[in-house]
């Protein structure tokens, strides 16, 4: 059965999908062309896209495709890539500038085309709007209906201490885009806002929630151990000035006394994942809190220590043949071999993925706010 | 449309939750909790219905079956990975996967890798 050559030739396959805002599978000569993606997926940052496709002279892309306008910006660009038969939607995105590199060597003209996901049309247009009456959760409730016809879903948990609206007391506005108003609303409340494309192509999720701490492991990462690792380097860095402990005072219109407000609890909105915490070095005072209400400044305590937490970081690279699976962003995956101090689960905070025909292989970076792993065992 | 889910619910419905991994033809199938009468409750997996067949012939290749094949072969080498078969046995259809390699000389549709299994996908977005 050697003889005969299988249907796709390899374990990993690509699948890319371009148009206005409906996206069909590509003509043949733009995925022969495509010489690398580059795709970058980020909690509570927007992804980004790199893709590279060889120009040769009198090619379909060069005549036809470029003129046409089929690499312009605007243009939606989908991805999606099968490990051993399994597809998964990595990049729901549109362009945003393409280049290109015209060069004497035969072989080295190129096309680059860069982008980024699809929150990128909630960034196109400044407008300002008024929200009387409706809690941040539901104002990013109706800034996200307004981006159903690219096929994006809301899932919007509601924010953890309540901030009930008063129209009396306060009415908030949004100035600018769309994008920086729900991403600072999510700042507030120690959340994160990204949009994860998929699970199939030409739909995404868009999530306004905290970071999803919980839940199944993926597949462990392993280092140092021989023939089963398959992770090629990780480093882990310990930053002593990264957590800091906010100092929040809110004026009493009555009294006109500004006491300081407990050290909120992050615990229920990322669990520990370490044994050994790290403390706060840093004291900083957050300001502009003092005319807030009382919720609001718990809020952004709260948003701000959790988000300060995490002082232990890693990152590393893995070649996704070796290790079998792609490793998903904004998921926890375990870590073993790195030593007892830094084994244990982490949250995946981004990932690189970077394919070129005959490998793929994904760049991360990880995330802990404690040492010492909590449990004795990881998910192999 | 969305609803705002309470702030539990992010605990609750966390990544990785469903018990059936990604490359399970399970993985998309709703789960179902069944109340026992005792006030038990019983996770299952709710019916899964085949994906509507696609006669377009671009989707799949031919494969002939030959003697004493076997549907995990048939995972290993179009798939890279022989708990893939049923995408085979999807596509045909059969329900038991011995029907798809008993008669030697068969020609089969094998799909190609790379397609999401039961069709769907966006506005104007086709498998591949």
């Amino acid at each position: 059965m050697a003889d005969d050559l299988p249907v796709g030739g390899g374990p990993i396959h690509v699948s890319l999908y371009m148009g206005p805002k409906l996206a069909r599978l590509v003509p043949q000569e733009v995925t022969e062309a495509l010489l690398s993606a580059q795709i970058t997926s980020t909690a509570g940052e927007r992804s980004g896209f790199q893709l590279a496709f060889d120009l040769t002279k009198k090619g379909a892309i060069v005549d036809r495709l470029l003129p046409e306008g089929f690499f312009d910006p605007k243009t939606r660009v989908i991805l999606t890539v099968a490990v051993k038969g399994t597809p998964v939607v990595l990049l729901d995105g549109l362009i945003v500038r393409q280049e290109v590199g015209a060069s004497n060597q035969p072989g080295q003209t190129t096309l680059t085309v860069t982008g980024e996901d699809l929150t990128l049309l909630m960034d196109l247009e400044e407008r300002t709007d008024r929200y009387p009456n409706l809690a941040p959760s539901q104002r990013v409730e109706r800034i996200l209906g307004k981006y159903a016809d690219y096929g994006i879903d809301a899932r919007i948990i509601r924010e953890q201490v309540p901030q009930p609206p008063r129209e009396q007391a306060r009415v908030d506005y949004q100035t600018g885009t769309d994008l920086q108003y729900v991403n600072d609303l999510a700042r507030a409340n120690g959340y994160t806002f990204y949009l994860d494309p998929g699970p199939v192509p030409g739909r995404s999720t868009a999530f306004w929630g905290p970071e999803q701490r919980l839940g199944q492991r993926q597949h462990a990462l392993n280092v140092n151990m021989d023939v089963n690792s398959t992770v090629d380097q990780l480093t882990f860095a310990y930053d002593g000035t990264a957590r800091e402990e906010p100092q929040v005072r809110v004026q009493d219109p009555v009294t006109r006394q500004a006491p300081l407000l407990a050290q909120p609890d992050i615990s229920p909105l990322r669990p520990p994942l370490g044994r050994r915490a790290s403390p706060a070095l840093k004291r900083k005072t957050l300001t502009g809190t003092a005319k807030k209400d009382e919720a609001l400044a718990k809020a952004e305590a709260l948003g701000r220590a959790a988000t300060s937490a995490d002082a232990i970081s890693g990152s590393g690279q893995l070649d996704v043949n070796r290790h079998g699976y792609v490793l998903r962003p904004r998921e926890l995956v375990g870590v073993r071999g790195a030593g007892v101090t830094y084994d244990g689960d982490y949250y995946v905070k981004s990932v690189t993925h970077n394919l070129r025909p005959g490998s793929f292989q994904q760049n991360f970076t990880l995330s802990r706010e404690g040492l010492i792993a909590r449990s004795n065992v990881v998910r192999p | 449309m969305s609803v705002i889910e309470p702030y539990e619910s992010a605990l609750d419905d966390v990544p990785g939750a469903h018990p059936y991994p990604r490359s399970s033809r399970y993985h998309d199938v709703e789960i179902g909790v069944h109340r026992a009468s005792d006030g038990t409750e019983v996770k299952y997996a709710k019916r899964r219905l085949l994906p509507p067949l696609e006669y377009d012939s671009d989707e799949t290749v031919p494969h002939v079956v030959s003697e004493g094949e076997r549907a995990d072969q048939l995972g290993q080498r179009y798939f890279g990975d022989s708990g893939q078969w049923w995408r085979v046995a999807d596509a045909n259809p059969v329900l038991d996967p011995r029907e798809l390699t008993d008669e030697p000389g068969e020609v089969i549709a094998v799909p190609l890798p790379g397609g999401f299994a039961g069709g769907m996908g966006g506005p104007g977005v086709r498998n591949g």
